[in-house]
């Protein structure tokens, strides 16, 4: 074991660099990562170390030289957001099964995070890969949000706002009817004009104080044990409107 | 993922739509100055991002580390990168910037970190950092049509290391290490060969070391020592290194300006010794100029200043022999004036700028190939440098456009002679700012009060020709009546200027911001109009102030009464402007009072002062008419906190320590904040749900202290009655980075603080914030009594007395009863302030600087409520409360950007001040960039808007008046009708 002992301890140096490239790919919500600006930026942070990297022009974050630990990934970015994530790297030196030799592996396993959250309530796992031809150099993809809206429209006055109003539409039917109705009457043809005013006497609604019995409902009179005038009235009126229709 | 969505949508429903910029307000209510800082010479230049575009931008990186294109037709900002970035105090560090000649690409170094950036999109191609500072940076010219490869040359332990990087990642191709302890000062690379020099020997008298090195492998070559013993004493002292050029040089005087000593490098180390002629005097200043490229001729020019005036010489370099011959000179010219240099493949242009003409000639001949007069105002200030494109048009015709650095800070694009653009570079890099009222016209004042004094008929007489006399104006007034009713109708901005003149306004929007850079210079801005600079006066003239040093301001004190700001600087300096036109009218020199650590205004028996505080926190001996009324709480030298009063013995008043404030063990006091001078509280309680009433714990003399200690990486937090000196709270955090910066803010009867935290589960602060990584802010409010209803302690007194809070000896002080909440944040807040209104009825609102995403956001009070229910629906006695369940994370709404689309970077501090409206605080952003903002906290509530509709209600009016118009006819003839058809 001396041997591979000695050769760990050579490779240690290159062991304790881990390279985190990641990629904005192109999503629904982003089409063209390339409009993102130059000021987009993105952090890696955990207890006294801070990493803070450009967006280069192949849209990926490269992080040199990752030290072990739990890291917070946040994007900064003026015209989107992005989720933040938890990113893992752990360096260290495994041995290869059947103790053959030494192997360098950096590992880097990557989740979503929840602000607010515990530490240890990881999200949904993102898949890391190493960079193809590239010894140490890891790959994942951070996707937008969503665009950022920073302004609100100011709710400007239109009359069509006003005229949508419920209580207008009711006064404007009504405005209709009261207005609308004796014109309509007078320019009716006159036979018309008397069988629907002969309907109007036998509808319900007609005749205010007619159609309703209870509106001149006497409840002293009543009480009084005399007849109703109200249903009185009824008949006498109900009298002449048979008539007219026998004859 | 189905915690997440609930998070943010309740996140999105707390916010009131009232606390976002509206549409139409951005960019006319706010002002912002985009700006990079002072260009330097060495890392100026013009460059083609495209490559097949004739086009150029104009790159920079300035004395603040940005580094920045200008477009040069407009002077507008196409890009920006902030590489001084994270951490405050590497600003000094010298930063290099070298264009790739032919490729899309410029490439920087500052610090230990060198990046290659794309040219037109401001992307970075890569970057890599190093241990050790970098001192030089070359682009290696390469054959190939392959990226150019780097050449940075580091200082790691006083020694030199030059590293080639490769042009496409950035990786290192090959290290050269010399294992001598010298000081790096450049490398140089010729086609075949590449060059490092380095100062060699003991501190102030150095010889020049040449080392050789293979381009290929980085293997050592041969060297020489240049013998330079008497004459170079820094770094500072070598006058170029050639680079890139097909024959580099090194150059450098003899003391008195007499001989200029020239190596080319490579060849041997004999030195060619050249006359310098003096011009109009002594020389007191020498310049070279040479090419940057390496197919260019290796022509160079010197360049040199006497007092008065300026001349040129231009020597050309023998490639094949090595020697240096004299090719022609330009004449002597008075005043100062820019040389600059610039290469069309073999060609080589000097460009010289002087205050009277332009001219342009080729390094070849003596011949000038374009020549222009000057337009220039006396105010654009003294040119010290430039860089400059020199176009050859068709035929012999030339184009010259050059940008410049002038002594009035400003940057100036010069295109033949006239002047294209300016851009005011020198408000960059503010520490200090200040607001001022406009100092009114009090002259109709004093006129009334002297006519109520005199006799009747005098007084008479007087007025009536006073109003004689005003009637000139009618034909003026009346001519602008029209335009006044008319935009009263159509509703333009009330608060429009009249041209030129400066004035009040009624809504007390039209103010004036008092600016102090660290070059020494001092600004005045009009915040009603659109932040525009109204003067700028340098105190550094009247100091005599090295350029190499910052100006540490201390304070600035707004006299409103005589309308003169004074500005009081660390070493005992200070200059007193006046607030309106920038004049100086008094000043005194560094060293001439004692240096201050702080400056404080202070209330005195004859009026508010402005007091200078010692550097061992003793503010001295005073005469007792201008000793403060009021304690004063100071900053030690070993860092503790004292407590002072003036006690005053006949004339003199002299400080006496009340108290003294000593952090635990292992701790550094790193802030102390106290409440704004201008707190007022309009309620001073807070009426609850079911109409009782929770007393504010509202006491002026609090201060609020942020101890770090380092070894636990816990913050802890004291809140100290400042006249006592009692503890009255405190807050210990563990687990927080204290690298990461920790801001405080303490206002009416709350503070706030945000930091950096790894919580752990068993947190004490908090029981409802869970274990987690991030930036927090935790929001304190202080009460009288947790009962409501009740005043504690302090209830049945009439007087209370902080020394001596209840009758019996030694009694405890009346403790505040405190409601802690902790929200997550996700960003850091490196500065935080508070809104202030004439009133104090507005809600607070928090005012947050984002360093990392280059914002001002405005946080509203009632998301930031301590009360807030944890773990529940807030009760229906709670909701009249307008309190909301409480919510571990605050989300950084775009919406709470009060900066909205605008990067604004470098942000050191926020001031506000209340306008005359008392739902409106206007704020001032300062650091590299300037920004101004109006905010309403709690909605513009006492001024009609842009949503008020003017047309509309005049539509309405004339509708209405047509309309009764059109009805009383009729309504007439139809009671005249009823009147007829009843008889």
């Amino acid at each position: 074991m001396r041997p591979s002992l000695l050769s760990s301890l050579i490779l240690l140096p290159v062991a304790l660099t881990t390279h985190l490239r990641i990629n904005v790919p192109s999503t629904p919500q982003l089409q063209q990562p390339s409009t993102l600006p130059p000021s987009t930026h993105a952090t890696l942070t955990t207890l006294s170390h801070h990493y803070s990297v450009p967006l280069t022009v192949s849209n990926t974050f490269e992080f040199r030289n990752v030290t072990s630990g739990s890291y917070l990934l946040d994007v900064h970015c003026h015209t989107y957001s992005f989720l933040p994530l938890r990113v893992d790297v752990h360096e260290g030196i495994k041995l290869k099964e059947g103790g053959a030799g030494v192997e360098d592996v950096s590992e880097v396993m990557v989740w979503g995070t929840f602000r607010g959250n515990e530490w240890a309530n990881k999200g949904e796992a993102v898949t890391v890969k190493e960079v193809e031809g590239k010894v140490g150099v890891w790959g994942f993809e951070v996707k937008p949000k969503g665009g950022k809206e920073y302004y609100i429209e100011r709710a400007g006055f239109s009359p069509l706002s006003l005229l949508k109003n419920p209580m207008i539409l009711i006064a404007g039917v009504s405005m209709i009817l009261v207005f609308g109705m004796p014109y309509i009457m007078d320019n009716m043809d006159p036979e018309m004009k008397a069988e629907f005013e002969e309907r109007q006497k036998s509808s319900p609604l007609s005749g205010g104080a007619q159609a309703n019995p209870l509106q001149s409902f006497d409840p002293a009179a009543w009480l009084a044990g005399a007849p109703s005038t109200g249903a009185k009235d009824k008949k006498e009126d109900k009298a002449p409107v048979e008539r007219g229709v026998t004859r | 993922m189905r915690l997440p969505l609930t998070v943010i949508t309740l996140a999105l429903s707390l916010l009131p739509s009232t606390h976002a910029v509206f549409a139409d307000e951005a960019y006319t209510v706010d002002y912002h100055h985009e700006l990079l800082g002072l260009p330097l010479p060495q890392t100026t230049f013009f460059h083609r991002p495209r490559k097949d575009d004739k086009a150029t931008l104009l790159y920079t990186l300035s004395d603040l580390g940005v580094l920045g294109a200008v477009h040069p037709g407009t002077g507008r900002v196409v890009w920006r990168q902030l590489l001084a970035g994270e951490s405050a105090n590497n600003g000094t560090e010298k930063g290099f910037l070298r264009p790739v000649e032919g490729e899309s690409t410029v490439v920087s170094a500052i610090g230990g970190r060198v990046d290659s950036w794309d040219a037109m999109s401001g992307r970075e191609r890569w970057g890599n950092v190093f241990s050790g500072t970098v001192k030089d940076l070359e682009v290696m010219e390469t054959p190939s049509g392959d990226a150019k490869d780097v050449l940075a040359l580091f200082e790691e332990d006083g020694k030199s290391v030059l590293r080639l990087l490769k042009g496409k990642s950035g990786n290192v191709k090959w290290e050269y290490r010399d294992e001598a302890i010298d000081l790096p000062l450049q490398v140089s690379t010729n086609v075949e060969k590449l060059f490092v020099t380095a100062l060699h020997g003991s501190k102030g008298a150095y010889n020049i070391k040449v080392t050789q090195v293979d381009p290929v492998t980085g293997k050592k070559g041969s060297e020489y020592t240049l013998r330079s013993l008497s004459e170079i004493h820094g770094p500072e002292d070598v006058l170029l290194v050639g680079a890139n050029s097909a024959s580099p040089i090194i150059a450098w005087t003899d003391k008195d300006f007499k001989n200029l000593k020239i190596n080319v490098l490579g060849r041997s180390a004999a030195i060619v010794t050249l006359p310098l002629k003096e011009a109009d005097g002594p020389i007191t200043e020498v310049e070279i100029h040479a090419p940057h490229l390496i197919q260019s001729l290796p022509h160079f020019l010197v360049h040199s200043y006497s007092a008065t005036a300026n001349r040129a010489d231009v020597y050309h370099v023998n490639l094949a022999s090595g020697s240096v011959e004299k090719e022609y000179e330009l004449p002597k010219l008075p005043g100062k004036g820019a040389v600059s240099v610039s290469s069309q493949d073999a060609n080589v242009y000097f460009t010289r700028l002087t205050e009277d003409e332009c001219i342009v000639v080729s390094s070849a001949s003596h011949g000038i190939l374009g020549r222009w007069p000057m337009k220039f105002t006396g105010k654009d200030g003294a040119l010290i440098h430039g860089a400059s494109e020199v176009v050859k048009r068709t035929g012999d015709a030339y184009a010259v456009r050059t940008a410049v650095v002038t002594s009035n800070d400003d940057w100036l694009l010069v295109r033949n002679g006239a002047v294209d653009w300016t851009r005011s570079e020198g408000l960059s890099g503010a520490v200090a700012a200040a607001w001022a009222d406009i100092p009114e016209s009090e002259s109709l004042a004093k006129t009334l009060e002297a006519e109520a004094h005199i006799n009747p008929l005098s007084a008479y007489i007087h007025r009536v020709n006073r109003h004689a006399h005003d009637l000139q104006y009618l034909p003026a007034y009346l001519q602008t009546l029209p335009k006044r009713l008319l935009s009263s109708i159509i509703g333009s901005d009330a608060a429009s200027q009249t041209n030129g003149v400066l004035v009040r306004d009624n809504f007390g929007f039209n103010k004036l911001v008092i600016v102090a850079t660290e070059r020494g210079r001092v600004y005045g801005l009009d915040a009603g109009n659109q932040g525009t600079i109204l003067w700028s006066t340098r105190s550094s003239k009247v100091f005599d102030f090295p350029a190499s040093e910052k100006w540490d301001v201390k304070g600035i004190y707004v006299d409103p009464s005589k309308g003169t700001a004074t500005i009081r600087g660390s070493r005992g300096e200070f200059v007193i402007v006046h607030v309106l036109t920038g004049n100086v009218l008094g000043t005194a020199t560094p060293g001439s009072h004692p240096s201050v650590r702080s400056a404080v205004v202070v209330d005195t028996p004859s009026g508010t002062r402005f007091l200078p505080i010692g550097l061992d926190g003793n503010p001295g001996e005073i005469p007792s008419t201008r000793a403060p009324k009021d304690s004063l709480v100071t900053q030690g030298k070993a860092g503790e906190i004292k407590g002072l009063k003036y006690e005053t013995s006949g004339d003199i008043a002299a400080p006496v320590t009340l108290w003294t404030f000593q952090p635990g063990p292992g701790e550094k006091i790193i802030n102390v904040v106290s409440r704004p001078t201008h707190d007022p509280v309009a309620s001073i309680g807070k009426v609850l749900g079911d109409r009782t009433v929770l007393y504010k714990y509202l006491n002026q003399n609090v201060v609020l202290v942020t101890a770090v200690a380092e070894e636990s990486s816990s913050v802890i937090f004291y809140l100290i009655d400042s006249v006592s000196g009692d503890v009255l709270y405190s807050a210990t955090h563990e687990g927080v980075d204290i690298k990461q910066p920790i801001t405080s803010v303490l206002t009416e009867n709350w503070f706030a603080y945000s930091l950096w935290s790894d919580i752990a589960v068993t947190s004490a602060t908090s029981a409802a914030l869970p274990a987690s990584k991030g930036y927090q802010i935790v929001i304190s409010e202080l009460f009288e009594s947790s009962i409501p209803n009740d005043r504690g302690p302090l209830g049945p007194t009439d007087n209370s007395s902080s020394i001596e809070p209840s009758d019996e000896i030694n009694g405890e002080p009346a403790l505040p009863y405190v409601i802690t909440q902790s929200f997550l944040i996700p960003e850091s807040i490196s500065h935080m302030s508070v809104s202030q209104t004439s009133q104090g009825i507005t809600s607070r609102q928090l005012i947050c600087t984002l360093a990392g995403s280059n914002a001002v956001v405005g946080i509203p009070r009632h998301i930031l409520d301590a009360r807030r229910p944890v773990g529940r629906a807030p009760t229906p006695a709670e909701m009249e409360e307008s309190l909301v369940q409480y919510h571990p994370v605050i989300d950084f709404d775009p919406r709470m950007t009060l900066t909205h689309k605008r990067e604004v970077i470098g942000i050191k501090d926020v001031i506000a001040t209340p306008a005359i409206l008392e739902s409106t605080s206007l704020l001032f952003a300062y650091g590299i960039d300037i920004f101004g903002t109006r905010v309403a906290p709690s909605a513009a509530f006492d001024i009609l808007g842009k949503s008020f509709n003017r047309l509309s209600l005049v539509a309405t009016v004339l509708a209405l008046w047509v309309g009764v118009f059109i009805l009383a006819p009729m309504t007439k003839r139809k009671q005249i009708n009823e009147r007829w058809a009843a008889q």
